[in-house]
């Protein structure tokens, strides 16, 4: 397996073009930020657009690695369980402000707040305390060696400014000042912003770090209609958009003064059961049983997948194929288990009657139709896959809105499911994914089929607060084999990330979608 | 006369209503809007919470009697999506909308009225086969290929017009209009006749009909007989008499043309309430949706009304029996 390509085509080349004249820059995606609040909202959308303005304590560089950011330093905390963190001094906020560690106090206290929907990062967090204006603590409740990691995305607003403009608080229901306005320590700053319109930001001059763009300028359109934008990249309208779909890169590189970025995101998609039911749900012939239960059924779903076709027809050989829920160069990824279930349908079909169904069953296998790019034709392509081995996969798609409620319903019997792991560890997947769902400690809440390993739920903590490296690696090898050996998921591929740009217009496509405009060079 | 517009506003009330509650039944079925609200990591708690505290837990006829209710206060609620205020959010994006309308509607106009006239006094020519033939060709192609072709031909290929957006925009008290600038009239252009060639069509063909019909009545015999000049004959006795029963269609059809932009919107990326509509299905927005909703309703009511005292003013027989 290639590892993880991290793209980092236009990292290099930007450096080299520093000192070019200021430009204007012009972007588009399919979605607008619904906010422009740090805190209100935990979707990418609004987390890449505000990276560009905001900052945390921590950042990511090109290759997602956690770096220095309004935090010079940081180490664990001694005597109790927790980090202290040393701030960057003489930095200021846009609107001329200086930054101290009352700054950072107060934006944990908005985030953590029930009004804002990121507070699940500090769930581990038991205690928050001022040293002094340049140095803060963050108590957590056991060791926890991921903290930094996980705040990546935690952004910085000024105190002053959110308590004079009555915005201390995320807006849940009604706008505030914050959701309109920014104030951050950032690279940009905003200038304008119509919703679902346009939004301009221009280069921040007193950002602290030495910038390496040349964007003086940047107009972000949001362009649902993939054709549409397509046409604004090709007419010149825009420099760059994210994504463009799989079918128009020919188009694309058909042309001159284009190019295509093509990288893996850290997205597996992969098939769930609904391991707990009782029965079958959209079954014709079996009733009042749940052969998914059985490892040996689901194993023989795993082997009647063609992913060498699918990925020739469907992705035109851009997708790499994946052995657990998250890709090669992600921490904690299980070298010693690599191996995915090989496609032999002759295998499958053996396995089916050892498990005491010769003639196969038909079952419902439910999939989204606009989350995940080609979704609805994966499960097309899987359910005839499916069929010849005998597993007859009634299938029914929908849009994402409706998805979630269904698959929270446990209306499945077998279901489509993607999964990036927020902190780009493999403790992410396992705490969402792998562990018992327990509301109450907030685990396993995207657990839909109810997979449920006592091992694993005990090893979860384990790892979380394991520090030393080796150790940590062992723990989690032993979850990826246990769920490898029961199938608790079929993980499928990662998903390929495309983006396309002007020849002249060096960027760096970063694994998680985000798009930073401090990497942007125009020449 | 005014008893005639006040009793049209208070059946409009009513179909608003009706409006809504249909709409509002049927946005259960759109899909949750907490899972598109939150992230990922959002518990399933803190979901819980925040669906309660939105009232999505509270009865159809209770969720439905508030929002009535507030609407009737004028209070039009905020966004999920956006958190801003839903009036403020329509607002501003139905200057695009009609905009778009009108001139897509003037479009339709001049051009399908002269034609429909050619085609009707001309019927066996050439150009006439070949407008007929074109027009079948253009309402035969979904609108969205139409736009995608524009765009393609005149945006990418030739480069003469922008693809996407409205260009440049001229403040004028709270309206933002595209009308008085270049930049304005040159984005304009391409979403305006894409939404305007079904139009066009309908137009020119009711005109060819109407015209076709009344140049074989009596009246315009005699005229021609008594030797009343061909162009007076045309445009002046003919003409008129085709008018009404356009008038009517056309009027009809423009409150479909302002509802049914939400194609040619989507595919120019034009920021209309058609655009600000779609987005908010995709997030099951359902203020925004409710909202709009019943403000397209209005529309089409407000619509029904000017053609009935366009009616009024065209015929001179609807004046004498108003004051009979």
């Amino acid at each position: 397996m290639k590892t993880l390509k991290l793209a980092l085509l236009g990292g290099a080349l930007s450096m080299s073009a520093m000192g070019a004249s200021a430009e204007t820059f012009r972007w588009a995606s399919n979605t607008d930020p619904q906010t422009m609040d740090p805190h209100a909202v935990n979707s990418a959308p609004v987390l890449s657009f505000l990276n560009n303005v905001y900052e945390g304590l921590v950042r990511r560089g090109q290759g997602m690695s956690i770096e220095p950011s309004l935090a010079t330093s940081w180490a664990p905390l001694e005597g109790e369980n927790g980090w202290r963190f040393t701030l960057r001094e003489g930095v200021t906020f846009q609107d001329g402000a200086a930054f101290t560690s009352e700054d950072v106090m107060f934006s944990y206290q908005r985030a953590s707040n029930e009004a804002a929907d990121v507070r699940s990062w500090f769930a581990p967090v038991s205690d928050v305390r001022v040293v002094n204006d340049f140095t803060i603590d963050f108590v957590t409740t056991a060791p926890n060696p991921l903290f930094p990691d996980s705040i990546a995305n935690f952004m910085i607003l000024d105190k002053g400014w959110a308590e004079a403009n009555d915005a201390s608080l995320p807006a849940r229901d009604a706008e505030n000042f914050a959701t309109m306005n920014v104030n951050g320590t950032g690279p940009f700053t905003l200038v304008s912003r119509d919703p679902g319109v346009r939004t301009t930001l221009s280069s921040n001059a007193n950002w602290w770090d030495e910038a390496s763009h040349n964007v003086s300028e940047a107009v972000f359109t949001p362009i649902g209609n993939s054709a549409t934008g397509l046409a604004a990249l090709l007419s010149g309208e825009v420099d760059f958009i994210q994504p463009i779909p799989l079918q128009d890169i020919a188009q694309v590189e058909g042309r001159d003064g284009f190019k295509v970025l093509e990288g893996e995101e850290t997205r597996v998609i992969m098939f769930g059961f609904g391991h707990e039911h009782e029965a079958l749900l959209y079954s014709a012939d079996v009733k009042d049983a749940n052969p998914f239960a059985d490892p040996r059924v689901r194993l023989a779903a795993a082997h009647a997948l063609d992913l060498a076709s699918i990925d020739r027809v469907l992705f035109r050989g851009k997708i790499e194929t994946a052995s657990q829920l998250v890709p090669a160069g992600i921490s904690g990824f299980s070298e010693a288990n690599q191996d995915r279930p090989a496609f032999d349908p002759e295998r499958a079909k053996a396995l089916l009657a050892e498990a005491g169904y010769p003639d196969g069953f038909s079952f419902g296998l439910k999939c989204p139709n606009d989350r995940y790019i080609n979704d609805e034709a994966l499960c097309r392509a899987a359910a005839s896959m499916f069929a010849a081995v005998g597993l007859n996969a009634e299938l029914s798609t929908g849009p994402v809105r409706d998805y979630w409620p269904q698959l929270r319903a446990d209306d499945f019997d077998m279901y489509l499911l993607g999964w990036s792991p927020g902190t780009f560890d493999m403790e992410h997947p396992i705490r969402f994914l792998l562990h018992s769902q327990d509301n109450d400690k907030k685990l396993g809440s995207w657990n839909f089929g109810g997979y449920s390993n006592a091992r694993v739920d005990e090893l979860l903590p384990q790892i979380q607060q394991e520090i030393d490296p080796s150790a940590r690696q062992a723990l989690v090898d032993e979850v990826v084999a246990i769920t490898q050996e029961e199938l608790a998921y079929i993980p499928l591929y990662t998903q390929p990330l495309i983006w396309a740009a002007k020849d002249n217009v060096d960027l760096t496509q970063r694994a998680d979608n985000f798009f930073m405009l401090r990497w942007v060079t125009v020449n | 006369m005014v008893y005639f517009i006040l009793k049209r506003m208070v059946q409009s009330v009513f179909v608003m209503l009706a409006v809504a509650f249909l709409a509002f039944s049927l946005f259960r079925f759109v899909g949750d809007p907490i899972t598109q609200m939150t992230g990922v990591e959002t518990s399933v708690k803190d979901q819980e919470r925040l669906r309660e505290e939105l009232g999505l837990n509270d009865p159809f006829i209770y969720q439905f009697t508030r929002f009535t209710g507030d609407l009737l206060k004028g209070d039009f609620g905020f966004s999920y999506r956006t958190r801003q205020p839903v009036a403020k959010m329509i607002a501003s994006r139905i200057p695009a909308t009609l905009e778009l309308g009108v001139v897509a509607l003037i479009i339709s106009l001049l051009v399908g009225i002269p034609a429909g006239v050619y085609t009707a006094l001309k019927p066996r020519g050439v150009l006439t086969q070949t407008i007929l033939m074109t027009t079948l060709v253009g309402v035969s192609i979904p609108t969205f290929v139409i736009g995608i072709m524009l765009i393609f031909i005149f945006g990418v290929q030739l480069g003469w017009l922008p693809t996407f957006g409205r260009g440049g925009t001229v403040q004028i008290g709270g309206w933002e209009s595209s009308l008085f600038s270049v930049d304005g009239w040159r984005a304009l252009l391409l979403p305006a006749i894409t939404l305007g060639v079904y139009q066009l069509t309908l137009t020119m063909r009711l005109v060819r009909a109407e015209m076709t019909e009344v140049m074989r009545s009596d009246y315009i015999r005699f005229a021609m007989a008594r030797g009343v000049p061909t162009a007076s004959l045309h445009y002046r006795h003919a003409l008129a008499n085709t008018m009404v029963p356009v008038i009517t269609i056309i009027g009809l059809q423009f409150g479909g043309v302002i509802a049914f932009s939400i194609v040619t919107e989507s595919v120019f990326q034009w920021p209309g309430m058609g655009l600000l509509f779609l987005e908010s299905i995709r997030f099951v927005d359902i203020p925004v949706m409710g909202v709009y909703l019943v403000v397209i309703a209005f529309f089409f009511v407000l619509v029904n009304l000017v053609v009935d005292l366009l009616y009024v003013a065209i015929d001179p027989r609807l004046r004498i029996k108003d004051v009979s």
